[in-house]
């Protein structure tokens, strides 16, 4: 069957495509490629996040620091290298530059894990973490932590894809399609790999009631 | 009714996937949101939203990356005013450094395959080096025990007796 044609004659001229912009870091990515100096706005607004997928991957302090400097310095040397590809499906919080960040980061970490062999599932503990504790309220604080460290072991027992879509998802707190091109996956893909992850941390957390 | 030609998984995965939009962008959710969706599942997305913190590095270790992000950005900056665009050298930083031939814009191959340079084929160097000078060693001090009379036999005795001679 033939497919449907929807575009007229003559209409490619009449309506010239509008050009539009989404990603939010266009102006601070345009500034940092004329002056390198002003790369640290960059630095500055994505550090935590960076720092916080690191920690969630590698499981230790140290190195996630250096997973993050890394990644920076790497997105810094390169940024000549960077091209924006924000569709405008992406939607209008899309910002191409924080996807190709989090793609260095995911390729650094993954090169840091191959070669240093760590494995973050034993690793990921809250109780290393600095969890803002309530001085006011121990008894309630400690079920909080008891239940944060069930959330967490959960997700650290998830394989190394599930867990990191999960991550991005509810940390970084990235769109089906940020983390889709985060991941080189399609965003079926990574819908699917969500749902299976929380499915299986609902089983894990529900067994353990 | 379930649509046609769409794998239920895939039907299950965008009624998450739009719950998770609508929780993550308000902590209020409107009642009814997540219809459909299996309550283990539901209950799992609320525990998640609220019990993974994020993490910020300390204080010490931002201005320490900073520090060397500038430095980075003053010698990219440099070449060029020098009129040496394209080459970019960094001095006088000393982050980590990355691995040679590692590009960060590259996807690395799947955990699990073993590295083009791994440790293992380091070691294997070593020891078939170290093998090869033990039998070398073993070969001459046979030769040197031997009693016959052939070249190699006698420039083998000939060395060890100039051993521990002076000079």
């Amino acid at each position: 069957m033939a497919r449907p044609v929807f575009r007229t004659m003559g209409a490619a001229k009449k309506a010239a495509p509008r050009i539009v912009h989404l990603d939010l870091d266009r102006p601070l990515v345009e500034a940092a490629r004329q002056d390198p100096a002003r790369f640290e706005a960059l630095y500055r607004r994505y550090l935590a996040p960076v720092y916080s997928f690191a920690y969630y991957e590698l499981g230790n302090h140290h190195a996630a620091e250096d997973a993050t400097a890394r990644t920076f310095l790497a997105a810094l040397t390169n940024l000549h290298r960077f091209e924006e590809r924000a569709q405008p499906e992406d939607g209008a919080g899309a910002s191409t530059f924080k996807v190709w960040l989090f793609r260095i980061a995911r390729n650094v970490i993954s090169n840091e894990r191959r070669t240093a062999r760590r494995h973050p599932a034993a690793l990921l503990d809250p109780t290393t973490a600095a969890i803002i504790a309530d001085p006011l309220n121990v008894e309630g604080e400690t079920v909080r932590r008891d239940e944060a460290s069930q959330a967490w072991r959960a997700v650290g027992r998830l394989p190394g894809d599930r867990r990191r879509a999960l991550v991005l998802r509810f940390v970084d707190e990235m769109s089906t399609a940020e983390i889709a091109g985060v991941m080189g996956r399609s965003e079926g893909a990574v819908r699917v790999l969500l749902h299976r992850a929380l499915r299986a941390v609902a089983r894990d957390l529900g067994g353990r009631r | 009714m379930m649509p046609l030609g769409r794998d239920v998984i895939e039907v299950d995965a965008l009624v998450t996937d739009r719950y998770l939009d609508s929780l993550l962008a308000s902590r209020d959710l409107a009642p009814g949101a997540g219809q459909g969706l299996a309550e283990g599942i539901r209950l799992a997305a609320e525990r998640l939203t609220r019990d993974l913190p994020r993490f910020h590095p300390s204080f010490r270790f931002e201005e320490r990356l900073a520090r060397w992000l500038a430095e980075a950005a003053a010698a990219m900056r440099l070449p060029a005013a020098v009129g040496a665009e394209g080459e970019v050298r960094v001095v006088s930083v000393a982050p980590p450094e990355m691995p040679a031939g590692f590009d960060p814009l590259v996807d690395p191959r799947d955990e699990g395959e073993p590295a083009p340079f791994s440790r293992p084929l380091l070691l294997g160097g070593a020891v078939a080096a170290s093998a090869l000078s033990l039998a070398g060693a073993a070969f001459v001090a046979w030769r040197r025990s031997r009693t016959g009379g052939s070249p190699m036999a006698r420039a083998a005795r000939a060395a060890h007796a100039m051993r521990g001679r002076p000079v």
